[in-house]
């Protein structure tokens, strides 16, 4: 090796292909473990991996395929290192094997498409042995699983060698299902299932042939309660995914029929006293038609019948971790893809999610004497984890179903409703919010209306926490109406105890974990809620409850940055940190605002000057999610504040009459009145863009800035004012002189009334007949001079009021000013 | 692609074509559809109730996008005039003459709700964005908003479950078009025989603006940004009236009226939005349907039906993916791709079945072609095992090992002192005493 010759035979850089056969080479000279050689540190295998991967050395792409002079030193690099993999994989050593059978599993992904499809049923061949022989050590079969899994990974990217595959799988089958059997190492279980996935969506056939066998190794395994529930999560995932190896309509209901069965009969188990003997039998009767036989039991093709009746016995504990499992399989199986559309059971399923919500762990007086304390002890224990998987079930549900769900909402709104004024538990509570948040998103206004008063009166009590303090009488309500001020005051010495209110609820008595972080989540996840509710009904029949969460959430927001913002910079020792769950509450909590803010539509939302001032602040924290939102918030707003309806034309490249309609339109809702408009620009952009002449007539600077506005299109701002050239709109000047000259006193008005010219289409009717244009601005302003208030009810804008209510010059009061909006009530209504 | 749909009144084809071609597609048979009679199912396909109806009753028919041929109908007890979906297409509502709402599940043709919901014939159905309201307007010159989600609740008394949420009375005489603005508090466009435009609010549930029209308005369109409102009238002009603005000035068309424009010899019987750009769609009597430039109103298309009048257009996206059949999954499908008709009884809330609720209608079949490769992964985990021996975790197993090894010991030397006790006691009863029936058996 090592010829003196190539020493100095250089490459050129990094990127050269030459350097990559070259580099493999050295690899296996220098870092491939010998088979002579006493084994190396396992670490180089890792190092060595990373190399390959990098440089993708196996991958005998080059740039020039014909090019010789580097393929064929690569060629023979990579046969070398497939001849070195053999031997290592035929060596005695174990540990040697085992880097064989790994490096060979990452040669599968990494080789070119040629080589493996030219030797893939030899390394197959290669990997089985270790999987076959009972001999093997585990640490061999998890390495030789996962190698089996990525040569079929690759296999099923490869449609010509499909019928192989299948065959190859097939063969396959019988002896994994044997390791899920006899070996006792859940590393392995987790591999063989891992494998068995694969096979799943990449080769259905051959799993469709074993599908009752594959079942019940599954299923027994499920049920056995010997597993750890990392496990049996991922049993339940591969139990899930079964059907999609046959892909019809039967197998699919059939499965979560069996799921939910076995589901109800354990339930029937654990729940024995804790729930009406009726309820038990409905959520069996909904699963099974009268006409129809009842399935053969999950797993029952082997499970005897004794074997099922000692499983019956077994610890509740491991029943209830089946029972979980069993609620991840149908919630995996409601939101994974399918070949073909299947008929969701909701009715059956959500009848189980209303059995397990209903229990609390409290017993009926009739049965108290048939249980135990400590039965029901353990129930109790226990239940939380029933009802946080039942309520993933109902999230699954959502996201299976979307917009079939509707005929079940009102069902769900009353489970959810009963369900938040139980529900004690910061992490269920977590859960039910999130929960509300999505069924109010992914439905609408029609659930809405009916959810409304009960998630602002439970999120105002989680979001209160001096109600409880005061005292328990003190409705939320008051609280909330207390002054910013005030409740800041208050909140200081506030511990965040609020779940305490709930503790009558017989659940969960004294949950003693850090009641502050949790709290803290639970609040970021009432907030969200909060949001939503906002954001889908923000303005149909809130009238109600909007103006105390307004109050309650400024003062959250507030409240939230006022101890400073929390940077990100969770230390790593403890990513918990609390200062992460301070940033996640004020990211709600300025979200929630800015829904608040967005979704009035009546006035003017009472603390916009607030609000905007925290985003402001909040943008400062560059670097942070809250600078980020704070920005879009910003945004957001300034739509808010300059409400643009925007023209349908776009009239930069038009004729200057087209211009000048467009201009007057956006100039109109900034300037809706004269004072307004400059102190608004004053007070926000600062004087020093605005010409000094503004503040010696207004009325007439007012008219140049809208004029000004014309050269600047799109931008309302004062800012660019000055840029534009006044000579590209003639037409816009003549027309404000003869507007200032017809109607000096009424100008605002006027301009108001122009307004009407805006309408975009407009402009068509101004090409059409040109001669027209001036007699409709006349008609204009000769009906913006007689504007008398009796005019028509059906002049409904809200600037057309702003010019009856407050005439030249006024200031409109900020608090009750409604803002512009698309069309208004005429102004005999606007007193309401 | 981009594909209008247009039918007619008269027995004739829907036709078909590419919005951005103008090339025409597949004509669809025998269809007669009423006014707002023809709905796109979730762009899955096409639905349309029929004038022709057998006796007293009425029907609707399904055309599948690939076959021209109609390949369900469903009969019902009553001519049903509006059809509407929701945008998913999970459900379909059908207003009879008699002012009845019917409401189907698709996807298993099953009529889950059916209420009273006007005195006179329903005329126009629309879904809100959200799908949970429905808004309907009758010949009765009333319009209604109805909440769907307590119409399902069971739990609600008969009256509450059937009242409505809203209810618009200032038409004096029948609503032949209405437009749902955008959004959760979207403005209610309605145009009516009475010659008037009203647009609603649905928050405040009022009359926000009224626009007097010189002539019946049958159709009418809004543009994406709201600022204008397109009025076909049944003399043949489109109408154009602003939104947006405050108080307009009288043009002579009359208050709001901005603009007018026409190509149309014969009355406008319908207009629809470009999904794409900005282009007003309109049919008329005369059987053509004509694309306009809204900017411009100049006509840019035009596209022949036939030769009687055309009253429904649609604008469609249609998946390319309904005209080729990619997997073989999908094919097998396609032969039976429609839900079964609508049926005409009411379906009876026994909930033994349930409604039938389907996964996977949106066809997310995108199989996960990113293989994911693990030996790598499984090998560093394995390693980091290997190099985890006889760390910090050995050395307390060792220390248990040790104490529990400590603990054994005692133990036998407990069992060690206790046998020997015995053993003692044994030999003494042995030597001493006569031969008593010792019971330890095991002694040697």
């Amino acid at each position: 090796m090592a010829p003196t010759a190539s020493a100095f035979d250089h490459v050129k850089d990094m990127h050269d292909s030459s350097l990559k056969p070259r580099l493999l080479q050295s690899l296996i000279r220098d870092h491939l473990p010998d088979d002579n050689l006493p084994s190396r540190s396992s670490l180089d295998l890792s190092n060595l991996v990373y190399l390959l991967k990098t440089h993708s050395l196996l991958s005998e792409s080059v740039p020039d395929p014909t090019d010789h002079k580097l393929i064929a030193p690569w060629r023979s690099a990579v046969d070398s290192w497939l001849d070195r993999l053999f031997l290592l994989l035929s060596s005695d050593m174990p540990d040697k094997c085992w880097g064989g059978i790994c490096l060979l599993g990452v040669t599968c992904q990494e080789c070119s498409s040629d080589r493996f499809l030219a030797s893939y049923s030899v390394w197959y061949q290669k990997l089985l042995s270790p999987l076959q022989s009972p001999s093997t050590s585990q640490f061999m079969k998890v390495a030789s699983c996962a190698s089996m899994s990525d040569l079929f990974t690759r296999l099923g990217g490869f449609p010509i060698v499909k019928k192989d595959g299948t065959a190859h799988a097939g063969k396959l089958i019988p002896s994994v299902l044997k390791l899920l059997d006899d070996d006792h190492s859940e590393v392995v279980w987790e591999e063989v299932l891992r494998l068995l996935c694969i096979f799943i969506s990449f080769f259905p056939v051959s799993v469709s042939r074993h599908y009752d066998s594959v079942e019940d190794a599954i299923a027994s395994k499920i049920l056995s309660g010997k597993c750890s529930f990392n496990m049996l999560k991922k049993l339940a995932h591969c139990l899930a995914v079964l059907p999609k190896s046959k892909g019809d309509e039967e197998s699919w209901s059939l499965m979560i029929q069996k799921v939910l069965l076995s589901i109800n009969r354990h339930l029937n188990d654990v729940f024995q006293g804790f729930e009406e003997e009726t309820k038990r039998r409905e959520g069996i009767r909904l699963l099974v038609l009268p006409e129809k036989d009842p399935p053969s039991p999950l797993g029952g093709n082997t499970l005897t019948g004794e074997a099922s009746e000692e499983a019956r016995k077994r610890s509740h504990s491991s029943l209830v971790s089946s029972v979980s499992a069993l609620i991840i399989c149908c919630s995996t199986m409601l939101t994974s893809s399918y070949p073909v559309q299947v008929p969701a059971p909701v009715h059956s399923l959500l009848a189980l999610i209303e059995r397990v919500m209903d229990v609390d762990g409290s017993l009926s007086h009739s049965l108290r004497l048939f249980m135990t304390a400590m039965q029901q002890e353990f129930v109790c224990s226990e239940l939380p984890r029933l009802h946080s998987y039942s309520l993933d079930l109902l999230t699954a549900i959502f996201k299976g179903v979307r917009s079939q769900i509707l005929p079940h909402d009102a069902h769900i709104v009353r489970l959810l409703s009963v369900y938040l004024k139980r529900c004690v538990l910061p992490e269920l509570r977590v859960k039910v919010y999130s929960i509300t948040r999505i069924l109010l998103i992914s439905t609408g206004v029609g659930v809405a209306v009916s959810l409304a008063q009960e998630v602002v009166n439970s999120t105002s009590v989680d979001l209160n926490p001096i109600v409880m303090e005061s005292s328990a009488s003190v409705k939320p309500s008051e609280a909330l109406l207390q002054t910013p001020q005030s409740s800041n005051r208050k909140r200081k010495h506030g511990t965040l105890t609020s779940l305490e209110m709930h503790n009558s609820s017989n659940l969960e008595v004294g949950t003693t974990k850090n009641h502050t972080r949790c709290s803290m989540a639970v609040q970021v996840a009432a907030l969200e809620a909060l949001e939503a509710l906002l954001t889908v009904d923000g303005v149909f029949k809130s009238e109600g409850w909007r103006s105390n969460v307004d109050l309650l959430l400024i003062n959250i927001a507030t409240n939230s940055l006022k101890g400073g913002l929390a940077g990100e910079n969770a230390s790593i020792y403890q990513p918990n940190e609390p200062t992460d769950v301070c940033s996640d509450i004020q990211l709600a909590a300025l979200r929630a605002l800015l829904a608040s803010f967005l979704s009035s539509s009546r006035v003017r939302p009472l603390y916009l000057a607030q609000g905007v001032d925290l985003f402001r602040r909040g943008k400062l924290e560059s670097g942070t999610k809250l600078a980020e939102f704070c920005a879009h918030a910003l945004l957001v707003l300034e739509v808010l504040i300059h409400p643009r309806a925007l023209p349908l034309a776009d009239f930069s490249n038009s004729t200057s009459n087209d211009e000048r309609a467009h201009h007057d339109y956006q100039g109109n809702f900034y300037s809706g009145n004269l004072k307004h408009g400059t102190s608004y620009s004053t007070n926000i952009h600062g004087t020093a863009d605005i010409a000094p002449d503004l503040y010696r007539d207004e009325l007439y600077s007012s008219w140049i800035e809208t004029s000004k506005k014309v050269e600047a299109p799109g931008n309302n701002l004062g800012k660019t004012m000055q840029t534009g050239e006044p000579s590209k709109i003639p037409a816009v000047q003549g027309n404000q002189i003869l507007s200032a000259d017809a109607s000096l006193g009424k100008e605002n008005v006027a301009r108001r009334e122009q307004e009407i010219v805006a309408a975009n289409i407009e402009d068509v009717e101004i090409r059409e007949n040109g001669d027209e244009t001036f007699e409709l601005h006349e008609q204009i302003f000769g009906r913006a001079m007689e504007n008398d208030p009796s005019y028509p009810a059906d002049t409904n804008i809200s600037v057309a009021e702003n010019s009856k209510g407050f005439g030249i010059g006024m200031i409109i009061d900020s608090d009750t000013d409604s803002i512009p909006d698309i069309v208004d009530i005429g102004p005999d209504s606007d007193s309401e | 692609m981009e594909v209008v749909v247009a039918s007619s009144s008269v027995e004739s084809d829907i036709a078909c074509w590419d919005f951005n071609t103008g090339a025409e597609l597949l004509r669809y048979k025998s269809c007669a559809s009423p006014n707002h009679g023809l709905v796109s199912v979730g762009d899955r396909f096409l639905a349309s109730s029929q004038l022709r109806h057998t006796s007293d009753g009425g029907s609707v028919k399904y055309w599948a996008w690939s076959k021209p041929q109609p390949d369900a109908k469903s009969s019902q007890d009553e001519p049903i005039k509006p059809l509407a979906a929701n945008r998913e297409g999970t459900y379909v509502v059908g207003g009879g003459v008699s002012g009845t709402i019917y409401l189907w599940e698709v996807t298993s043709g099953r009529l889950l709700r059916k209420w009273d919901a006007h005195y006179r014939a329903v005329s126009c159905l629309r879904f809100s964005d959200d799908g949970t309201i429905l808004f309907s307007g009758s010949e009765d010159g009333e319009i209604r908003a109805w909440n769907l989600v307590t119409i399902f609740d069971d739990h609600q008394s008969q009256h509450e479950k059937y009242g409505h949420l809203l209810s618009f009375t200032e038409h004096s005489l029948s609503v032949t078009d209405m437009v749902l603005g955008f959004g959760y508090d979207p403005v209610i466009v309605s145009a009516s025989e009475d010659r008037t435009c009203k647009i609603w609010s649905f928050s405040r549930g009022t009359l926000l603006r009224n626009i007097v029209f010189p002539t019946i308005i049958d159709a009418i369109a809004m543009d994406p940004g709201e600022n204008l409102l397109f009025a076909g009238g049944r003399d043949g002009n489109i109408y154009v009236a602003a939104l947006n603005t405050a108080k307009t000035a009288s043009s002579k068309y009359g208050l709001h009226i901005i603009n007018c424009f026409s190509n149309h010899s014969k009355a406008v019987t319908c207009l629809a939005w470009g999904l794409s750009g900005n282009y007003l769609i309109s049919g008329s009597e005369d059987g053509m349907v004509r694309v306009w430039d809204a900017k411009t109103a100049n006509i840019i298309r035009v596209l022949k039906h036939s030769k009687g009048p055309v009253n429904n257009i649609l604008v469609i996206r249609q998946q390319v993916s309904h005209t080729i059949p990619n997997s073989q999954a999908s094919s097998r499908r396609h032969g039976s791709s429609l839900p079964p008709p609508l049926e005409k009884r009411a379906y009876e809330a026994d909930k033994d079945a349930g409604f039938k609720a389907v996964i996977g209608l949106q066809g997310t079949c995108n199989k996960s072609t990113d293989a994911v490769y693990i030996t790598s992964d499984v090998m560093e985990c394995q390693i980091r095992e290997l190099q985890q021996q006889g760390s910090a975790s050995a050395e307390m197993e060792i220390e248990r090992l040790k104490h529990e090894n400590k603990r054994c010991q005692q133990m036998i030397q407990q069992w060690k002192k206790m046998y020997d006790n015995l053993h003692q006691f044994c030999v003494n009863e042995l030597v001493d005493g006569d031969k008593g029936g010792a019971p330890n058996g095991n002694a040697p």
